[in-house]
């Protein structure tokens, strides 16, 4: 402990070399902590596969990945949206609503024009405009980001049940399913789709003006009105990408299904925060990447397939994932509390 | 983008400056009935350093936001090289060519050195950032100004000094044609500010005109051209800096003295027991190694210029700040310094806090819950709190402060700030401490309700002979209420003035805030 004590301190020590040449750069040794908060979640990845391998032999074959992937990839692409409202400073508990409504949207369009290509751009229009409706009412209504979502989430998901009378929307035409349960040679197309809206949102995040400006936004908001960042432009457009995202992931979900259904996303927007917030960005916002929501998401679904091989009773799963998600943040914290500033 | 640097050398070479770079015609800046700035005329030239100076209150950061855009002039004209600014948006500002390095830093912790220094300025390349521009942009930079902070170092690692230092890189980087510096040395050490100063007047001899405005006077007679003198919100004197001491411009700085006259008892307390004292008291980077007692009956004032450590002070003694270190003596007895307000509460020690909305008071709560809140034992039978005896506990506490609203129901948010912190007050009183540390008591409120508090302040100490330790950035208020003066500035403690014997002249005060030998001239 005092060893690293020490180290901490020499990290934070000035850095500026006055005109006097005495003063090295310092931070030459990463402590530990900094070191369990940018690659304990990897660490982790690595326990759980194991762990899976070994409850549960078949984890590692591709028919079994492929499926879990595949499984996975609305919730996946919902929380790509998410890392960019969350890095923002912001919070989003419309997606499940988001997805449902674009998802049976998409389902009655292309029961009603036969057209794949009109439902696929119906539904993005629902996620963009559920999207914009959160970036006015938290931007420019200042409404704080937990009730506008809370108020939107059930307004959106009131609608679409208002709309289809509570019943699923069953579409039998095998082009609106080939999103969702098609194969690209020997890769779902969901999963390609998720893999490349990850990549996408990684150079988003991290190489564009953009996302510099949506980290700085939601790190410190009124240093980033200094510098002449348009503040709630750049807040409000995460909300919109997160919208987009939450109908791709509703699109994908009604095709694999070859159903939409108004109360499809229920408890979605809790996984999706959990997957960010597992992964390790901050909920503070200012901080994070897509790399470690993608980390956040195979944790949880390794572990989801872990119980379904096991045949375990699902309450399992909510009980171990809240119990991962509560310890991932008690964990961050820690370490915010350790490590330097 | 990339013909800024080849522009930079001609815009040496237009090192002779003519002309003006701001003209404020008439700005005013009105914050309720208060006006922060008034009616202020103020040329500056191309390519000069130009200082502001004046006590606390000044309007000297006002001025300035005016100008960065940070906040409207309710009032007036500004003008940057000829142009009509629009004032209020820091973009609009940004685009007239003005940089500003704040008081408060605005480094993010979680970008690297390289990517705050480009923060609202990134280089892109077909849609994505060009790190590798902007790195080797970084690096010549941090060789042309003899910075050594690696690129990659994150905010959160940096040095104070070093975060300013990024900060002008980043006005560089935009090409200012005007840089705005606020207090930039006050959190340096002497080295550091060398270097900086160093680096403003390389940035002046490459043609960028700088405003300034910091206490240290040394400073500002170092590196200006023109030295311009704020009081109360207006210009009082401005001239070139050879015509300048620090004895003159702390003189024309200070207004008259305007006292509320607080009654009090004028005999000298010295031969009154000591009731606290605190000894070596150091919070890094705030205050180092200050001492001071206080005896009973005694109010010990606190006078020194905005970031002197005035507050660090009473919050270290409170127990607010976890990282200040020395001693205390209460009644005899030594103790370390309190680790946290209850253990502070424990050793008789409270504070009234400089922002009572947020540390002090439940602003949906009635005045009456808000008083006998730290008290709630003393006013419940069985676990239940007794609606009448809290009642009659908080309207004796509040007989002495004419309060016209129905104790028991009225919520304290709908008081007005002059009410409001007669609540707290009255909520310490009944806490009854050994000591009271108070800090900004009279903030944005009316002045009867000033005297109002100042007076029960004396009370309180003559009364119940406790010791009190108060604060203000008005000096006028300290000289006002307190027996004894210690004056505070860069983060120690550098005079001690005795009011009781004969009353203490403001000018005094100041001339020790701002460190002007009496032997000067």
């Amino acid at each position: 402990m005092s060893s690293s004590t020490t180290e901490t301190s020499s990290t934070a020590a000035v850095s500026t070399r006055p005109p006097a040449p005495d003063q090295t750069a310092t931070r030459r040794g990463i402590t530990l902590q900094k070191f369990g908060r940018d690659y304990g979640i990897f660490f982790a990845l690595v326990v759980v596969v194991i762990a899976a391998t070994v409850v549960y032999p078949r984890f590692l074959h591709w028919d079994n990945l492929s499926a879990v992937l595949a499984q996975n990839a609305p919730l996946g692409i919902i929380a790509i949206g998410m890392t960019f409202v969350i890095i923002s400073g912001g919070f989003d508990l419309s997606v499940g609503s988001v997805f449902a409504a674009a998802g049976t949207t998409a389902a009655m369009v292309a029961v009603a024009t036969g057209s794949v290509a009109l439902s696929f751009i119906a539904a993005l229009a629902v996620g963009l405009l559920c999207g914009l409706v959160n970036a006015v009412v938290i931007t420019i209504l200042r409404v704080n980001p937990f009730v506008a979502t809370l108020g939107s989430m059930t307004f959106f998901s009131g609608l679409i049940l208002l709309i289809t009378h509570n019943s699923p929307v069953t579409v039998s035409d095998s082009a609106f399913q080939w999103l969702g349960t098609g194969w690209l040679g020997p890769v779902p197309v969901s999963v390609v789709v998720m893999i490349a809206l990850f990549a996408l949102g990684w150079i988003v995040i991290s190489k564009s003006a953009y996302g510099r400006r949506v980290m700085s936004v939601g790190g410190a908001k009124e240093a980033s009105r200094l510098a002449g960042i348009r503040v709630d432009l750049v807040k409000g457009s995460t909300y919109v990408i997160c919208g987009v995202l939450a109908a791709v992931a509703g699109f994908i979900a009604a095709s694999q299904l070859g159903v939409g259904q108004g109360n499809a996303g229920v408890g979605l927007e809790l996984q999706a925060i959990a997957v960010v917030v597992i992964g390790g960005t901050s909920l503070l916002g200012g901080e994070g990447s897509m790399l470690r929501t993608a980390l956040g998401l195979a944790i949880l679904a390794t572990l989801n397939n872990i119980f379904f091989s096991l045949a375990v009773d699902t309450n399992w799963q909510g009980i171990t994932q809240g119990l991962i998600l509560v310890a991932a943040i008690a964990f961050d914290q820690y370490l915010r509390k350790v490590a330097p500033k | 983008m990339t013909e800024k640097i080849a522009e930079k050398p001609t815009s040496t070479s237009t090192s002779t400056p003519s002309g003006t770079a701001v003209e404020f015609r008439g700005v005013t800046k009105r914050y309720g009935a208060m006006a922060a700035v008034q009616n202020v005329n103020l040329t500056i030239r191309r390519g000069e350093v130009h200082a502001l100076v004046g006590a606390n209150g000044a309007g000297k950061s006002t001025l300035l936001g005016i100008l960065a855009g940070r906040t409207a002039a309710t009032d007036g004209d500004v003008r940057v090289f000829g142009q009509p600014l629009t004032t209020g948006h820091p973009r609009e500002s940004k685009a007239a060519g003005i940089s500003v390095v704040y008081q408060e830093l605005t480094v993010l912790p979680a970008l690297t050195a390289c990517a705050n220094v480009f923060l609202g300025n990134e280089q892109v390349r077909a849609g994505l950032l060009d790190e590798r521009e902007m790195r080797t942009r970084y690096e010549a930079r941090c060789e042309d100004f003899g910075i050594d902070i690696p690129a990659t170092t994150l905010g959160r690692e940096l040095s104070v000094a070093s975060e300013q230092m990024l900060e002008i890189m980043r006005a560089v980087e935009l090409d200012a044609r005007i840089l705005i510096l606020d207090e930039p040395t006050a959190a340096l050490s002497h080295k550091e500010r060398k270097f900086l100063l160093e680096l403003v007047k390389r940035l002046k001899a490459s043609g960028v005109t700088i405003m300034l405005v910091t206490h240290n006077l040394d400073e500002v007679l170092d590196v200006s051209d023109t030295i311009t003198v704020m009081r109360e919100g207006q210009i009082v004197d401005q001239a070139p800096v050879d015509a300048w001491t620090k004895r003159s411009m702390v003189q024309v700085m200070t207004g008259k003295q305007e006292l509320l006259q607080v009654v009090r008892d004028r005999s000298s307390k010295a031969s009154h027991p000591v009731v606290f004292s605190a000894r070596n008291v150091t919070l890094p980077g705030a205050i180092e190694g200050i001492s001071v007692e206080v005896r009973a009956g005694e109010v010990l004032g606190l006078a020194g210029l905005v970031g002197a450590g005035r507050t660090s002070l009473l919050r270290s003694l409170a127990g607010a700040e976890s990282k200040a270190t020395g001693a205390i003596v209460v009644n005899g007895v030594e103790f370390a310094l309190p680790r946290n307000p209850r253990e502070a509460l424990r050793r008789g020690i409270a504070l009234l806090p400089e922002n009572r909305k947020t540390e002090g008071l439940a602003l949906g709560m009635s005045i009456g819950d808000n008083v006998t809140l730290p008290m709630l034992e003393r006013v419940s039978r069985i676990g239940l709190v007794s609606g009448t005896a809290q009642l009659s506990a908080a309207k004796e506490m509040l007989t002495q402060f004419t309060l016209q609203r129905p104790v028991g129901t009225y919520p304290v948010g709908e008081l007005s700030g002059g009410g409001q912190q007669k609540v707290v007050f009255g909520k310490l009183l009944l806490a009854d401490p050994e000591v009271l540390l108070i800090d900004e008591p009279t903030r944005g409120i009316d002045v009867a309700a000033k005297v109002e508090v100042l007076q029960a302040v004396r009370h309180f100490a003559e009364e119940k002979q406790r010791a009190v330790i108060i604060t203000s950035t008005e000096i006028d208020e300290v000289i006002d209420v307190a027996d004894r003066i210690v004056i505070m500035a860069f983060g120690r403690a550098v005079g001690e003035l005795d009011n009781t014997s004969h009353q203490v002249a403001v000018q005094d005060v100041l001339r020790l805030s701002f460190g002007v030998d009496e032997e000067e001239e």
